[in-house]
């Protein structure tokens, strides 16, 4: 049992639970939200920094032995810290007051605890945790909050469930019990990610929910991590099935969900759509069970994070520029008075959908060879869904910015230093780790590696690729 | 200098320019026009500069061909990404073109775009396409290409909504951006199935030999598959066949961008990667029939269409598209060298027609007035031989632009916005009732 040097994952966790509790009662929360999330980050940093040095092994907390850091999670954990820190600091006035600030810092916490959780009992822990600011009301009160909270509430009725079926049968046996168990956690992977047909929830989240909070819960993911997490250990046939079977929902999910994008307009629900699309792409690539696939699942992982969180950001901090925004009844034309957060937003949205010289690309790339090379049909569909996103990406970036500017928008302002520096690290992060993906690809292959050799999967033999 | 290098900074100069640039911008910097005036040609001097010596190099040496291998741009257990770069024939004179002609419209646009307050964009814009466009003439295999291929893409609709305060240029760009994704699925699953029946996508791979005599390597019922899809991508980005809607709708952004795109280069990528791939067609009987098809049809509707167009630059598209087809059709007939020939001069055409139109009145008049006022049309043309049922038919469906916009919102177009709708159903409406707005009783003012 191998330790890390000193209790990053500890000091990283607690860091963000004493940031919440201080946010609760500080008269100017922001300051020490800010302070506590970039503490969080430096520690996760430095575990994933340790982790990479002993080859993406497994490293313990010497202070709480329950959490763990390894070449799975590392990299995300400091990837979501990174995406707290942005959060935190863009929220806009109205968006950062104390119990909002809190609850944003609860949902990091606990996404923290389910990815850093050495076992599957505290991931559910962290699980539970998250959906503990909206059910507590802690962003206020909105339209469908009990419609909303019945699918988190029910998602980790279903994990809990599931875990403690398993904990009772032995893995290995093929019976109905841990078939259900299974099932049970797949149901908890589609309830919690809205996979088709339970997307609705996340859209009406987005739609009427609070903004920042719910790309926070929504860019943790832990549907992805759970799935991940199942993968390694060494699962039955059945379970494999499974999986097959959650690979081409989720690939439904990507067709059907950027299909549906065609029919809406109103920024936030198209903004869900499409990252409801690709972050299905996600799923897809775990179940290609190749390293090529799962790799890019892995990174498209890093880059709906960064981007969604980039359109998110940007569509909120248009929102309390401008009322009219929740419905336009036509375009905006706002590129004009804010031109830098219609740069932004278009290279995010690009880097989203794969444009090539983004870490997008890499991404689709990998996930598109690797699907296939084991489904074909799903290698074939994946691009007509990419297809699809980028046209409506480009419908979500004309509404929004281009066209002509409504008569009463005198001013507003372009990016604050406050949101343009978050910003472009996002956009650099997109388009360097695009031009040079070679390091973050074996950041992630890795793990790759070890959820493909857990699978069992034999490579098929295949000429040699790229003419090499 | 070696070739190797020359060829690195050829298509490193304008892709180190954009990304310099936006990032100086995006934190908030500013850079004057002037400056970028001189910046622009400082560079196209340079990268004209380079081509030259590239080319000289090549002659002097007697070499047909310099490939640039960089390694793989990143590698997950078997499968690499190539990182390539191939100069030959074929790839010279398309840089060649690229680097001079977008340079001319990089120099006219620093008088034509003189404080519009997109100058700065512009250039932007024109320092990604010229890397894009660069980047798909020497690109050694097809998933470089790609890359390239599609910065082109983005590039031109951002270029389409340079006008961004208009409603028109906002919705075609959209529509042309629809339209390229579509035709860049082709080309996407055409790589993608390279790889998986073949192995490889690069051109070593799929050829022996140095263009213009190379071979093709692939064979069967796959290969044949992959040129037809290759056929359908090279159509969309030369508004070829089924794709050919929107090339009038691309005359929305500046004159300077319609002649560097539309004119000059973007279109042309079609062109070029059939001659590219032109082995791989011919070995399959449905691919050459449907290349040769595609570009005669489009060549009749593009000229027909032409005579009716009422404004100097949509007839010019229309104008574009026709020669387009013709070259298509050269392809499929194997005249690969009158090809490559009708591809140079009429790039080199356009783009003087295209960056001339806003002054074409005045040309026009100042001809005139040299030929002693007698330059009258003859009123003979060929049309005038068919009968006159057909001639008011072919009008009619010459002014309607083959009816082509009508067939598409009509069987491709609401056919998806209906099954969109259709989904809904998965999406439970919970949203809050509506709150019908109090009416206030009105009172008559004088």
């Amino acid at each position: 049992m191998q330790f890390l040097s000193l209790p990053y994952i500890s000091i990283g966790i607690g860091s963000l639970i004493i940031g919440a509790c201080i946010s609760l009662r500080a008269k100017s929360p922001r300051m020490g939200a800010v302070v506590s999330s970039i503490i969080a980050f430096l520690s996760f940093l430095l575990a994933a920094r340790e982790v990479a040095l002993i080859n993406h092994g497994r490293l313990f907390d010497p202070f709480l032995t329950w959490f763990d850091a390894d070449g799975l999670d590392a990299v995300p954990m400091a990837f979501f810290a990174a995406l707290t820190v942005m959060f935190v600091t863009v929220a806009p006035k109205r968006d950062a007051g104390g119990r909002s600030l809190a609850g944003m810092l609860i949902i990091a916490a606990a996404t923290q605890i389910s990815y850093a959780g050495a076992n599957l009992a505290v991931l559910a822990t962290g699980w539970w945790l998250t959906c503990a600011p909206f059910i507590l009301g802690m962003f206020g009160k909105y339209p469908g909050r009990r419609f909303e909270n019945t699918f988190l509430i029910a998602s980790s009725i279903a994990l809990t469930a599931g875990i403690l079926l398993l904990h009772h049968i032995e893995i290995d046996e093929l019976s109905h019990t841990s078939m259900l168990a299974f099932g049970l956690l797949i149901i908890a992977v589609v309830l919690r990610k809205g996979v088709f047909p339970f997307h609705g929830w996340m859209v009406h989240a987005f739609e009427y929910g609070p903004l920042l909070p719910t790309a926070l819960l929504f860019n943790g993911h832990l549907g992805a991590l759970l799935i991940a997490r199942s993968e390694t250990t060494a699962l039955p046939v059945t379970a494999k099935h499974a999986l097959d079977i959650l690979g081409m929902v989720a690939l439904a999910t990507t067709v059907i969900t950027s299909v549906r994008a065609f029919a809406e307009k109103k920024p936030r629900r198209l903004l869900a759509y499409l990252c409801l699309s690709q972050a299905s792409f996600i799923l897809v690539g775990f179940a290609t069970a190749n390293v090529q696939g799962i790799t890019g699942g892995l990174i498209h992982w890093l880059v709906v994070s960064t981007a969604s969180a980039g359109l998110i950001c940007i569509v909120r901090m248009l929102e309390v520029r401008l009322s009219v925004i929740d419905d336009p009844s036509g375009h905006l034309g706002l590129a004009t008075k804010a031109p830098r957060l219609a740069t932004f937003f278009l290279v995010c949205g690009l880097a989203l959908i794969g444009l090539p010289g983004t870490l997008g690309y890499c991404a689709e790339d990998l996930l598109f060879h690797g699907a296939l090379e084991n489904h074909p049909w799903v290698g074939l569909c994946l691009p007509i869904a990419t297809a699809f996103n980028a046209i409506n990406i480009m419908r979500l970036f004309s509404i929004l910015f281009l066209g002509v500017l409504p008569k009463h928008v005198i001013d507003i302002p372009d990016a604050l230093p406050r949101e343009r520096w978050p910003l472009v690290a996002c956009v650099l992060f997109l388009v360097i780790g695009g031009l040079l993906p070679g390091r973050i690809v074996s950041w992630r292959s890795d793990a790759a590696d070890q959820i493909s050799g857990a699978l069992d999967y034999q490579e098929p033999h295949t000429p040699s690729a790229s003419g090499h | 200098m070696s070739l190797q290098n020359l060829i690195l900074i050829l298509i490193a100069t304008p892709g180190m320019l954009f990304l310099g640039l936006s990032l100086v911008w995006l934190l908030g910097g500013n850079i004057p026009e002037r400056a970028m005036s001189r910046l622009t040609k400082a560079v196209y001097s340079l990268l004209a500069i380079i081509t030259a010596l590239i080319g000289y190099q090549m002659w002097s040496q007697d070499l047909t061909s310099v490939h640039v291998s960089l390694g793989d741009w990143f590698t997950v257990a078997h499968y690499g990404f190539p990182l390539s770069l191939l100069i030959d024939k074929l790839s010279l004179p398309l840089v060649g073109i690229t680097v001079v002609l977008a340079g001319i419209v990089g120099s006219f646009s620093v008088r034509y775009l003189h404080r519009d307050p997109g100058f700065f964009r512009f250039f932007l814009l024109l320092h990604l396409f010229t890397f894009g466009a660069l980047l798909v003439f020497i690109a050694d295999s097809l998933d470089l290409l790609i890359g390239g291929w599609e910065l082109v893409g983005i590039t031109s609709v951002m270029l389409i909504a340079f006008f961004q305060y208009r409603p028109d240029p906002v919705r075609n760009a959209l529509r042309v951006f629809g339209t390229y994704r579509i035709a860049d699925l082709f080309m996407l699953v055409a790589v993608f199935l390279a790889h998986h029946w073949f192995g490889t996508a690069s051109w070593g791979g799929m050829f022996s030999g140095d263009w213009p005599g190379h071979l093709n390597k692939l064979d069967g019922g796959a290969a044949s598959f992959i040129a037809v899809l290759l056929v359908f991508a090279a159509s969309g980005k030369a508004s070829q066949g089924p794709f050919c809607g929107w090339l009038p709708r691309a005359m929305e952004g500046p004159t300077p961008s319609s002649a560097v795109f539309y004119g000059a280069i973007s279109v042309h990528a079609g062109a070029y990667l059939l001659l590219r791939v032109q082995p791989l067609i011919h070995s399959s009987w449905i691919a050459t029939s449907l290349v040769i098809f595609i570009g005669l049809t489009t060549a009749f509707l593009g000229t027909m269409v032409h005579r009716t167009c009422a404004d100097a630059k949509t007839s010019l598209a229309y104008a574009s598209q026709t020669q387009l087809g013709l070259i298509f059709a050269e392809i499929g007939f194997g005249w690969t060298n009158f090809a490559v020939i009708h591809l140079v001069s009429h790039a080199m055409l356009r783009t003087l027609q295209f960056l001339r139109s806003p002054s074409m009145l005045r040309d026009y008049n100042r001809v005139h007035a040299a030929a002693g006022g007698k330059i009258d049309p003859t009123g003979e043309y060929f049309e005038s031989l068919l009968p006159k049922k057909i001639q008011i038919w072919l009008y009619r469906f010459a002014l309607g632009r083959g009816f082509y916009d009508a067939i598409l919102d009509r069987f491709i177009i609401a056919p998806v916005m209906a099954v969109a709708r259709f989904l809904a159903i998965f999406d439970p409406d919970i949203s809050p009732p509506k709150v019908e707005p109090v009416t206030q009783p009105t009172t008559l003012k004088n």
